[in-house]
């Protein structure tokens, strides 16, 4: 086909949403909710996963090193720790301060405290934040293996918890995320049947004067890309509003900020670039895909 | 040229619609095809434009033999007929003008080459002064008249018009007549489908007569004008 051609095709497929508004607006409102749905559950997901590792960050792993181990050991093992693939955050925790952390706590137990005299019964630890969670047993296996070590305190039922909460969650989320997709599917494939169907006329005569497949579906293919397009820009800044409104009011609950930190809301300028990309993508996509594969039916005269 | 040996069309419900048909139609011809409802005259159309497969037989339609045409030849052989419905069959969205050169597009035919040839198709058929009208600001007889400049546009061997009288006056019908007689003469094979005997008698010609899926009369006759 010739460049002129092809420009013919484009141009018609651009009139055509004029031409039919009704039904391109139709297919716009569609693929807007559809994909509204879809985001909406998608970045609800990513959300409350994060909150859970937010959670899980708070808790970490405790290293209690043996007494009197020299400084040159601690460093050492201290570095050690830090090498692992799974550390994220080490901090020396030493038996002085650990000593006084207690006598502030046990302010009313003075009189404990003086019955040791200069004895420090504590000894010096390394707390321990991991990248996953998941992978505690392993990471802890690994401290059981390092030199002078005293014991490991681990919060194994906390992280048995997270993981059982979050496979839920993940399911649970998949589950409706897939069930959103699949409505979706139906939603605007009903409706992109419905547009072509209300010229199906159009179609066959186009067959019957010797148009090839490509020629009827292509202005379809323009129609529904360019529709699919503005429902994702419609989409986004839809999105856009809500989520900004929604984590100005998370970030009020200053409650529910100190169980799942701070950063555990993700804020939309750190995600605008992959969001905006999914919705005007998979609009245009969609859009586009499901108008010309909607063709089929009425192209085989 | 358009012929049919042996041709036979049983559908898939078991109807005959058409039973061992021989048929030959010359380049140039001008040929009525009558017969009452039922008859098999629109199986005969979807059998020449590959809309359906013969169930036996071999059909050749301007040197396209359909039994062996691949699915995607067919737009190929589409182009080399023009085809003129009963109901008109116009983009309702197009005007007069775009309807026509659309077939032109369509073949991917130059833009000055669409200019000239729809005009001169459009004056052809005498509606210069609709160019610009959508099908729904137009008559009966000039919504057909656009249909058969759109069927002429290509220029095709074949023409085939499926009751192109059905839904107008019959004084009109008359003229649609006389104009698909005259681009008979520039040479173009004419395929006229009509169940209006009045009009057959009236203009004479070939006539091929179906009658339950079979061909009962094929005879050249004069017409009442010619007397």
């Amino acid at each position: 086909m010739k460049i002129s051609g092809v420009r013919y095709l484009v141009e018609q497929g651009i009139e055509n949403i004029w031409k039919n508004r009704m039904m391109a607006f139709a297919s716009f409102c569609v693929l807007l909710v559809s994909l509204l749905l879809v985001g909406v559950s998608v970045l609800g997901y990513q959300n409350v996963n994060s909150m859970i590792g937010g959670v899980e960050s708070k808790n970490e792993i405790i290293v209690y090193m043996e007494d009197n181990t020299s400084v040159e050991k601690l460093n050492e093992i201290g570095n050690q720790i830090l090498n692992m693939p799974n550390v994220e955050e080490v901090s020396f925790y030493s038996k002085e301060d650990a000593y006084l952390a207690l006598k502030e706590q046990m302010s009313d137990y003075d009189v404990l405290f003086e019955s040791l005299g200069d004895d420090n019964p504590l000894v010096d630890s390394f707390r321990i934040k991991i990248k996953d969670i998941e992978q505690i047993t392993k990471t802890v296996s690994q401290f059981e293996n390092l030199e002078n070590i005293y014991s490991i305190r681990a919060p194994y039922d906390f992280v048995n918890v997270l993981t059982q909460l979050r496979l839920i969650l993940t399911w649970v989320m998949g589950a409706i995320i897939l069930a959103m997709i699949v409505v979706s599917m139906v939603i605007i494939s009903n409706t992109t049947k419905a547009s072509v169907y209300s010229r199906r006329e159009e179609i066959q005569i186009m067959k019957y004067v010797g148009a090839t497949d490509a020629f009827i579906r292509l202005p379809f293919f323009i129609e529904g890309m360019i529709t699919g397009f503005f429902a994702g820009c419609g989409a986004l800044v839809i999105t856009w509003l809500v989520y900004d409104a929604v984590v100005g009011i998370l970030e009020n609950q200053v409650a529910l900020l100190n169980i799942i930190g701070i950063g555990s809301v993700i804020q939309f300028h750190d995600i605008y670039l992959p969001v905006t990309l999914a919705y005007v993508l998979g609009g245009a996509c969609i859009g586009a895909v499901g108008s010309a594969v909607s063709t089929k039916k009425y192209i085989n005269v | 040229m358009v012929e049919l040996k042996d041709v036979s069309v049983t559908y898939s419900s078991g109807v005959d619609a058409l039973e061992h048909v021989n048929l030959k139609i010359n380049d140039g011809d001008f040929a009525f095809v009558v017969g009452a409802s039922g008859a098999g005259k629109s199986t005969l159309i979807k059998l020449l434009l590959k809309e359906i497969e013969a169930t036996s037989g071999i059909v050749t339609v301007n040197g396209y033999q359909l039994n062996r045409l691949k699915k995607r030849k067919i737009p190929e052989l589409r182009r080399t007929i023009g085809i003129v419905f009963q109901d008109f069959r116009l983009i309702s969205s197009m005007t007069v003008y775009e309807n026509i050169a659309f077939v032109l597009r369509v073949i991917d035919a130059p833009r000055k080459y669409i200019r000239k040839r729809v005009s001169y198709v459009i004056s052809l058929v005498g509606l210069q002064a609709k160019v610009h009208a959508y099908p729904t600001e137009l008559s009966g007889g000039e919504k057909q008249r656009v249909a058969i400049a759109r069927a002429l546009v290509n220029d095709p061997k074949l023409i085939i018009a499926d009751e192109p009288t059905g839904n107008i006056d019959p004084e009109l019908s008359y003229e649609i007549v006389d104009l698909l007689r005259s681009i008979n003469m520039q040479g173009t094979t004419i395929l006229m489908v009509t169940h209006e005997h009045e009009l057959v008698r009236r203009f004479g010609g070939r006539i091929i007569n179906i009658t339950e899926g079979q061909i009962v009369f094929d005879e050249i006759v004069g017409g009442l004008d010619e007397n």
